[in-house]
């Protein structure tokens, strides 16, 4: 990898300052993803800016939500109690994320933030969209793990991030510091769809920009269900995965949120599913059904049509989850 | 013939479970890996490969990397005008002081490339309109093989199978690196490799650097896996060896993750259309087969077909397919896994057509047995072991997603010793230094090295000093074939009872007895029969003076043999919904001939068996069909099995010492992917007929048996 300076900065301000530079300036966590992207030269920064001493705590908030400083590590939020009482699917999420080790040492943010696995972004040979190429490999090349929503183009990436997904659906706000000040953008504004303008990034996040909260709101009268399909049982991705909020009244959904996780280059919303689930009692056969709404807007490209059947079963068993069902 | 070499009848020690010698100093760290060697002064290499998979060498470049911060040395491995034949054929090289310096130099290596037609895959090609991309054709027409009227055979048949069956290309994945240190003293060579083949590594330095074997002096003490993959110092040893005579300074060249995964061999893939018959009661009438396979860039793929099972008529040719790829090496059973693979999935389709149990089938249809033939034995004591009879028919008809099965495949394999030499020296404070050279690949060698030798002298494990792995010891063989065992103990047994006896001659007048008298237990000498009339191996050693007793010996005859054979079932369950296949037992029966060490023995047994599960679900080289590029030069996205995904297995190893000593490092990696492909067809009555069994296969699989079948 490249030489780097590195910057230790001791609090919010100083880390937004230190990403001012000439060079490139990058922020780095738990480096579980940062440091594989240099060691492999797809990214060759100049400055490192580490973030991990930054805020590590989770807090409640007034309205009864919770504040999730971005340094907190992966092994921490799943074992926060207040976390797992209040946002299971965040809990579930959070243990199946890689390894024992990438837990241990990955951060909340860099996992929210961390870049796209596609084979062909890892791989120094390819230079596609994503690295400032003009093409995206994936679409005639070897797409098995690649999106099957929002495959318009021109990246069809599947958003590797795991905790993502639960945030997403418990409608979690992110808090962003730049140079011009503190904002905060809701989970399903922040992830973005690429186009050729801003393929380069996966998220609203400007280069002096950091995140340094995930902020979740009070969750309400809600069930949650979580479910992962791996082909391996550790040490890999997830082939598709699911986070359901049901907002219930009695055993009558009210409302839901379906956020899909491995399929589409964002956290991917199932309005369809949603839709479908309003009104509906909880039981086996409204998840079957919902899962079926999920992916009958499915796009596949041409090696991934079966990741829409574990798509739709993932959906299927993270309501079966929230019903508190055997799922097999 | 029993004679006095014969390996004893009641043995103290052989067919013992005994840990490794090495294990403490493994666990501890203490033990050297070639990674871990480090000498003073050392540099460190770095090669230059080819990004593309065909492409002519236009310029190389090696000024800016001559100039660059600790660089000692660079060298260009091809010409210009050269063609560099797969992504990862090797160009040009440097040396520097550290191994980030080295890698920044390196890739101040300009290369330029004018890109040339290639082959992602085999289909490319075969390809009618193929271009020509490998000098002599792009594919390879075997010698056809043929027994019996084919035509009267099917004539015969009741029901006939056709399908093609496939399996994918794997590489080797050794945990440590393929490389060497290389330090040079004027014209010789000192080389740490980790090699399978230590001796033979010495031989191939000296060839291909024009230097006589006697000036080279390799050594491998432990090594972390080479499966086939490293019998010789390869060209990244070579330019290691340049580099350092050009740095006048030692340097370590150890390849990384991607350089292994791109040139340093893989198991050919094989594919098959076949076509079979079977008579209405289960005999097997004919087999029709084509099939075709690739090593990469010129190299061949050769596998046997049918495997095991007795078809009276019989046809097959096979096809060497070559693409731009890294050149097959032997891998674990070299052919087998693949020949039986494709074999034992159309042997539960033919049992189906007329419902007949898969064991019954098989047994059915066995060559006559014999001691190297041993399945219809170890089918029925496995059916037994395994709960066969719980098995149901295809497809599970229990509710819900997940379905579970069981499945069987039987394979077998040669193994033989032949030539090792060994030195054993016994010193008068009775110390005992056994020396032969052959190597420990981590298969547990030189721990029964000691076995035998402590088995022959009645002492325990600790007395016998063991030197293994270099170059300067009596000559044995490389670790491949599975010989390593049965050349290299009879070689340590002939050897240390010609010690023995040099002992008991000195030992005799002193017991007042003749040397035949003497017999040597449990760490003394006696008189046969009366233990009470002897010494204690230490005072007996007194005896010996002021010159060690010191012998040479040889492997001979009647001490190993040839020739194993093993059954395995597999049971798998199937989530229908998601494709997802997890192995939940295997149970591997297998023979070696007379077992060493029953722990190391079993050892290579359950990593068979694990490796073999990579090969069934996870493992896949895959190549971009555009670029010809590797999309998974890594162990993240190249899947590799962990702890949690591999199942309880369960070994049950069958003891021949009438047959001597037959190696058992392959054998038992060839059945598992069979028995869990037909594992997870009896589970949901879908068939997959290639490897890997991925979600996508298994839906898809699926998919078709529920609009009316696989065919
Ligand atoms: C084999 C394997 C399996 C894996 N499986 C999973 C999985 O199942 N699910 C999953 O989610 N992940 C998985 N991962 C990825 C892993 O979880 C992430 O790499 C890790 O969580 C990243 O966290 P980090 O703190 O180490 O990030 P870093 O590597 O430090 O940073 C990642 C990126 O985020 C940026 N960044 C970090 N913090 C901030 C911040 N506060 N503000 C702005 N930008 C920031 C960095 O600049 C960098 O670009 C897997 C990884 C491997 C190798
Ligand atoms: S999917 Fe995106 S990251 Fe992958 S090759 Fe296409 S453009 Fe590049």
């Amino acid at each position: 990898m490249k030489a780097f300076s590195y910057v230790n900065p001791s609090s919010e301000k100083e880390a937004v300052a230190a990403l001012k530079t000439d060079g490139i300036a990058m922020v780095i966590g738990g480096g579980q993803d940062l440091l594989a992207r240099m060691k492999d030269y797809i990214d060759s920064p100049d400055r490192l800016v580490n973030v991990k001493g930054l805020d590590a705590t989770m807090t409640s908030t007034p309205d009864g939500g919770m504040k999730i400083g971005s340094a907190v590590k992966i092994i921490d939020l799943f074992e926060h109690a207040q976390v797992a009482k209040l946002y299971p699917s965040v809990n579930a999420a959070a243990i199946e994320v890689g390894t024992p080790q990438i837990r241990n040492q990955g951060t909340v943010g860099g996992n929210v933030n961390q870049r796209p696995r596609c084979w062909y972004f890892r791989n120094e040979e390819f230079v596609c969209f994503k690295k400032g190429g003009s093409r995206c490999f994936a679409v005639n090349g070897e797409n098995q793990y690649h999106a099957i929503f929002g495959n318009e183009g021109p990246s069809h990436i599947v958003h590797p991030s795991s905790l993502a997904v639960p945030f997403m659906a418990y409608g979690a706000k992110f808090r962003v510091l730049g140079p011009n000040g503190e904002r905060e953008i809701a989970a399903a504004d922040y992830f973005t769809m690429p186009t050729l303008q801003n393929v380069l990034k996966e998220n609203v996040l400007d280069d002096e920009d950091i995140l340094t909260h995930v902020i979740l709101p009070a969750p309400g009268i809600v069930k949650s269900g979580h479910y992962e399909v791996r082909y391996k049982a550790s040490h890999d991705w997830p082939l598709a995965f699911s986070t359901v909020v049901l907002t219930m009244s009695g055993n009558t959904i009210s409302s839901a949120r379906v956020v899909l996780g491995a399929v589409a280059p964002i956290p991917w919303r199932s309005k369809a599913a949603e839709a479908f689930l309003a009104g509906k009692p909880l039981n086996e056969a409204t998840a079957a059904a919902a899962g079926e709404a999920a992916v009958s807007e499915a796009k596949p490209m041409s090696g991934n049509a079966y990741k829409v059947q574990i798509a739709k079963t993932a959906v299927k068993r993270a309501i079966m989850n929230a019903a508190g069902l055997n799922t097999v | 013939m029993a004679n006095k070499y014969s390996w004893p009848e009641k043995p103290a020690l052989l067919g013992t479970s005994v840990k490794r010698l090495d294990g403490p100093d493994k666990v501890t760290g203490r033990a050297k890996y070639t990674y871990d060697i480090n000498r003073p002064g050392m540099l460190y290499g770095k090669m230059v490969r080819s990004p593309l998979p065909h492409a002519r060498v236009v310029s190389i470049d090696l000024s800016a990397a001559e100039k660059a911060p600790g660089v000692k040395a660079v060298l260009a491995h091809v010409a210009v005008g050269a063609q560099v034949m797969y992504q990862g054929d090797p160009v040009a090289a440097v040396a520097a002081d550290t191994e980030e310096r080295a890698l920044d130099a390196a890739r101040m290596i300009r290369v330029r490339y004018e890109a040339l037609p290639h082959f992602a895959n085999v289909e490319q090609a075969m390809a009618t309109d193929a271009p020509a991309v490998f000098p002599g054709g792009n594919t390879r027409q075997g010698a056809t093989e043929e027994t019996g009227d084919l035509v009267a055979g099917f004539a015969k048949a009741a029901h006939i199978v056709e399908a093609t069956y496939a399996t994918h290309v794997i590489t080797h994945v050794c945990l440590e690196t393929h490389g060497c240190v290389c330090e040079w003293d004027g014209d010789k060579l000192t080389a740490w490799i980790s090699t399978q083949a230590v001796i033979q590594s010495a031989q191939q330095f000296a060839q291909a650097l024009g230097i006589p074997q006697a000036n080279v002096h390799t050594i491998m003490q432990y090594m972390g896996g080479g499966f086939g993959s490293k019998f010789g110092p390869d060209s990244q040893g070579i330019i290691c060896a340049k580099l350092a005579k050009l740095a006048k300074a030692p340097v370590k060249l150890m390849l990384d993750r991607k350089e292994e995964h791109l040139d340093t061999g893989n198991r050919p893939s094989a594919t098959a259309h076949i076509r079979a018959g079977i008579t209405a009661d289960g005999m097997l009438t004919a087999f029709d087969g084509q099939s075709w396979g690739t090593g990469g860039a010129g190299a061949t793929s050769g596998f046997p077909l049918p495997y095991i099972y007795n078809f009276p008529t019989r046809k097959r040719t096979h096809k060497d397919v070559y693409i731009n790829a890294g050149q097959q090496r032997a891998m674990r059973a070299p052919g087998h896994p693949q020949g039986c693979f494709l074999t034992e999935i159309l042997m539960d389709e033919l049992a189906d057509t007329i419902k007949m149990d898969p064991v019954a089938f098989r047994v059915k249809n066995l060559p006559p047995a014999a001691p190297n033939a041993m399945w219809a034995e170890y089918f029925a004591r496995g059916a037994k072991a395994f709960g066969w009879d719980k098995r149901h028919a295809t497809g599970d008809p229990t509710p819900g997603p997940i379905k579970t099965g069981m499945g069987v495949s039987a394979h077998r394999w040669g193994g033989a010793g032949q030539g090792s030499q060994a030195h054993v020296d016994i010193m008068s404070d009775g110390g005992i230094v056994v020396k032969c050279g052959t190597q420990d690949i981590g298969t547990g060698t030189r721990t029964i090295v000691g076995m035998v030798a402590a088995e022959t002298f009645g002492l325990p494990l600790s007395a016998i000093k063991v030197e293994i792995g270099d170059s300067l010891l009596p000559f044995s063989g490389g670790s491949g074939g599975s010989t390593t065992a049965a050349s290299a103990m009879p070689a340590i047994r002939v050897t240390s009872v010609d010690a023995l006896e040099a002992l008991f001659a000195k030992v005799a007048p002193a017991l007042g007895t003749a040397p035949e008298n003497l017999v040597a237990e449990g760490g003394r000498i006696f008189i046969k029969g009366t233990p009470a009339k002897g010494l204690s191996w230490k005072d007996a050693c007194k005896l010996i003076g002021t010159e060690p007793i010191s012998v040479n010996g040889k492997w001979a005859q009647g001490l190993s043999g040839s020739g194993t054979s093993g059954v395995q079932f597999a049971e798998a369950s199937v989530d229908i919904e998601t494709g997802i296949v997890r192995v939940t037992r295997i149970l591997a029966i297998q023979d070696c001939g007379l077992i060493v060490d029953k722990l190391t023995a079993e050892s290579q047994a359950y990593g068979g068996v694990i490796a073999a599960i990579n090969f069934a679900l996870f493992e896949d080289r895959i190549l971009d069909r555009v670029t010809g590029q590797m999309v998974n030069p890594n162990m993240e996205m190249y899947l590799l099995a962990g702890m949690s995904d591999v199942p309880k297995i369960d070994i049950m190893l069958n003891n021949m010492p009438e047959r001597g000593v037959i190696g058992i490092g392959e054998p038992p990696t060839v059945s598992t992917a069979s028995a869990i492909a037909n594992a997870v067809r009896n589970a949901t009555g879908a068939t997959i007929r290639s490897l890997p069994l991925h979600p996508h296969k298994v839906l898809a699989a699926l998919e078709q048996e529920k609009a009316g079948g696989t065919n």
